[in-house]
């Protein structure tokens, strides 16, 4: 009994055991949380970049002479694509770059924008040509229409999202546009505003020379990925309608297929597979890169790979460095403890006199780690787990009582900082305290256990 | 002023409750061996008060050690109730430490995070499990308060060892040792840290609990007035028993 109450007792005379709880604490604590925050990033990261990306990506490579191009029309690669079992839908994207500007720009105007370089109000967008309902199978197009706003508006019907209702235009002709939600508030646009995008394409008659087209469009919502590079600046629009302004010759720029089942297995063989049929029928040019692969066709793996491999890199790395707090919080539990086993020799020796064996000298000094351990870890995980639960509010209020952005949501993906609490993750990160703080225990414990009760009597 | 009565088996005794035989001692300093011990023997009776004497270095500290199990002989045997102590296993050991000897040191040696009551308690938390120490607490706790009352200590129960003065530490230290009421009270020196008044009062309880309990004392000390005041005394010097007198023999 007296391993219990002494060594609560000696923890709460030897106020340095604060020391040791509050290393314990830190570096559960942080453990738990940063995991927790960069997990979060990662499968936020995961996430979002497949919604946009599909689980396949085909981008041809168009080539310049008749003898070496592929079709241009998506008609042929979709239905090959689809033929697949394993293909559960695909859909054709025209990409291009435009200049955004509001309704009322004229030459003029957009020439001054480009020419200053001083300019905050030039707007280099993205659009996207999409297929109705094609889009919906294949991408998260539609959720990111349903989603509830942040910063936008959203449209009146999800099903016809390009559809212009009669109240912002009564003319058929004028096409709808759905833009990004965080470029709707940078523009300070609203529903039923008119926006001008203007670009430059290849002149289909001269090829050493250019058209600039230009085009007033009607924005008649908004979408929110919550990928934020997306919602910043990119612009969908109907695929035929792009190809009318554009006047362009080539009337896809990729296909993104969904799988039935997507694992990484399933996606790298059809990867493999699609090359070879496509490459075959002069579906698509056929380039093989460094790593002999197709390089036209690519899974959404690849695609963010970089950048997905990079955050892991760094969740590692930080669980790594945040386990040395965890290291130096045990070495401070064995510099605490082999200092109370030195203070505490006498104690020792009238323990043994009164009939205590070694064995309980040992676990005396054990348990007092157990307790540094127990209050620390369970702080740290308390606290870890309510910080990575409510850290997006704490960066609010952080930010907002002294005034430095510690998180810059523009620079990141996402509008919050997501973060994802590990049970498991947890439960070892307390576990390993534990062992950290008996492993360092032990030494001195086991000191005081083979301490000559007779020195420590002789002693005054 | 110490006579050499040979024969104390004059008087009807029991069975010795300790006793040491052939016990030497040695250490090892180094490729020297120093031996402190050269074949002691010797009995404590049951009920008997008996000191042990000598000048500081004649090997009473070690003695006493070995005789209270804290230290193992290099040679010999030290039984207890005819049980061979160094034959028992630790666990045994320490149980009888923790029941049937008590120990009083020169220098109190209590807990200085313990309160007094939990200081005189300590034998019964080193002995009991957490769950029986819990259920009996209050009865213990009652039996410490009860022990210290004995010894005039009853409004000190809450105070820690250094609120206390040297007298009231070694009252404590006394109540600590007679806790699990045993057969054999060991004390080293007890007044030898206190001044004469005081030490005169620490020294009357000892007597008095030596009596009512009937308890077996082995009093260390180098103060041959106090020796007088014992039944019987050994002298000890170099390492042996020089003497074995009975100084004063009971009516």
């Amino acid at each position: 009994m007296y391993r219990w109450f002494l060594s609560m007792r000696y923890l709460r005379a030897r106020k340095t055991n604060l020391i040791g709880i509050g290393g314990i604490f830190v570096g559960v604590g942080a453990l738990i949380l940063i995991l927790s925050i960069m997990t979060g990033f990662l499968e936020e990261t995961r996430r979002s970049v497949r919604g946009s990306l599909s689980d396949l990506v085909i981008a041809p490579r168009f080539g310049a002479s008749k003898e070496d191009s592929v079709p241009t029309d998506p008609a042929k690669i979709l239905a090959e694509v689809r033929a697949d079992p394993r293909v559960e839908a695909a859909a054709a994207h025209l990409v291009w770059y435009c200049q955004v500007a509001k309704e009322g720009a004229d030459a003029d105007s957009m020439i001054r924008i480009l020419s200053s370089s001083q300019s905050g109000n030039l707007s280099a967008v993205q659009i996207v040509g999409i297929d109705l309902p094609a889009e919906f199978e294949a991408t998260e197009f539609k959720a990111s229409l349903e989603r509830e706003v942040k910063y936008g508006a959203r449209v009146d019907n999800a099903e016809q999202p390009f559809a212009v209702p009669e109240r912002y235009s009564p003319s058929p002709l004028e096409a709808g546009v759905v833009v990004g939600e965080k470029l709707y508030s940078n523009l300070a646009l609203r529903r039923g505003d008119r926006i001008k995008l203007a670009t430059i394409v290849e002149d289909p008659a001269r090829s050493d020379s250019f058209l600039t087209p230009s085009r007033t469009y009607v924005v008649v919502g908004t979408f929110r990925s919550k990928e934020n590079e997306m919602d910043m600046s990119r612009i969908y629009l109907d695929r035929a309608e792009m190809i009318d302004f554009l006047s362009s010759p080539i009337q896809y720029s990729e296909v993104l297929v969904k799988l039935k089942h997507e694992t990484e297995a399933t996606s790298k063989a059809l990867k493999a597979e699609l090359g070879v049929r496509l490459a075959e029928n002069r579906l698509i040019f056929g380039y093989i890169n460094l790593d002999n692969e197709f390089d036209e066709v690519k899974t959404w793996r690849e695609f963010r790979g970089v950048l997905l491999g990079a955050i892991e890199n760094e969740r590692v790395l930080m669980g790594i460095m945040l386990s040395l707090v965890l290291l130096v919080a045990g070495f401070t539990v064995f510099a605490i403890l082999s200092m109370m086993v030195t203070e505490k020799r006498r104690d020792i020796g009238i323990l043994t006199a009164l009939g205590a064996t070694p064995r309980g000298v040992l676990e005396t000094f054990l348990l007092i780690a157990y307790w540094d351990a127990l209050i620390g870890a369970l702080l740290g995980a308390i606290f870890g787990t309510w910080g990575a639960l409510k850290i997006d509010s704490i960066e609010r209020w952080l930010s907002k009582t002294f005034g430095v952005q510690i998180f810059n949501r523009d620079v990141y993906l996402f509008d919050t900082i997501p973060s994802v609490v590990d049970p498991v993750a947890v439960a070892l990160i307390v576990l390993g305290a534990f062992v950290c703080a008996l492993l360092f225990a032990a030494i001195p414990a086991w000191n005081a256990a083979k301490l000559d009760p007779l020195e420590a009597l002789r002693q005054e | 002023m110490i006579q050499n009565t040979t024969d104390r088996r004059k008087t009807p005794r029991d069975k010795p409750v300790l006793s040491a035989r052939g016990v030497r001692k040695s250490y090892t300093l180094g490729d020297r061996t120093l031996e402190i011990l050269h074949g002691v023997n010797m009995d404590l009776y049951r009920g008997e008060m008996l000191a042990l004497t000598g000048t500081s270095g004649a090997g009473k500290s070690t003695l006493l050690h070995i005789l209270g199990l804290l230290d193992r002989p290099s040679e010999g045997s030290v039984t207890l109730d005819g049980e061979s102590a160094w034959e028992m296993s630790l666990t045994q050991r320490a149980l009888i430490r923790n029941q049937r000897i008590g120990f009083v040191f020169q220098f109190y040696h209590l807990l200085p995070e313990l309160d007094a009551v939990e200081n005189v308690m300590l034998p019964a938390m080193i002995h009991e499990s957490r769950g029986t120490f819990r259920r009996r607490r209050s009865e213990h706790t009652e039996h410490a308060r009860e022990l210290l009352a004995t010894f005039g200590l009853a409004d000190r129960g809450s105070h820690r060892p250094g609120q206390l003065s040297g007298g009231e530490r070694q009252r404590v230290a006394l109540a600590r040792a007679l806790f699990h009421d045993p057969a054999i009270l060991i004390a080293d020196e007890p007044t030898g840290n206190l001044d004469r008044a005081t030490g005169e009062r620490v020294l009357e309880l000892i007597f008095r609990e030596q009596e009512r309990r009937g308890l077996s004392l082995l009093l260390v000390t180098h103060d041959e007035r106090l020796a007088l005041r014992c039944q019987r005394q050994l002298v000890m010097a170099d390492g042996m028993i020089e003497i074995d007198t009975a100084i004063k023999i009971p009516d």
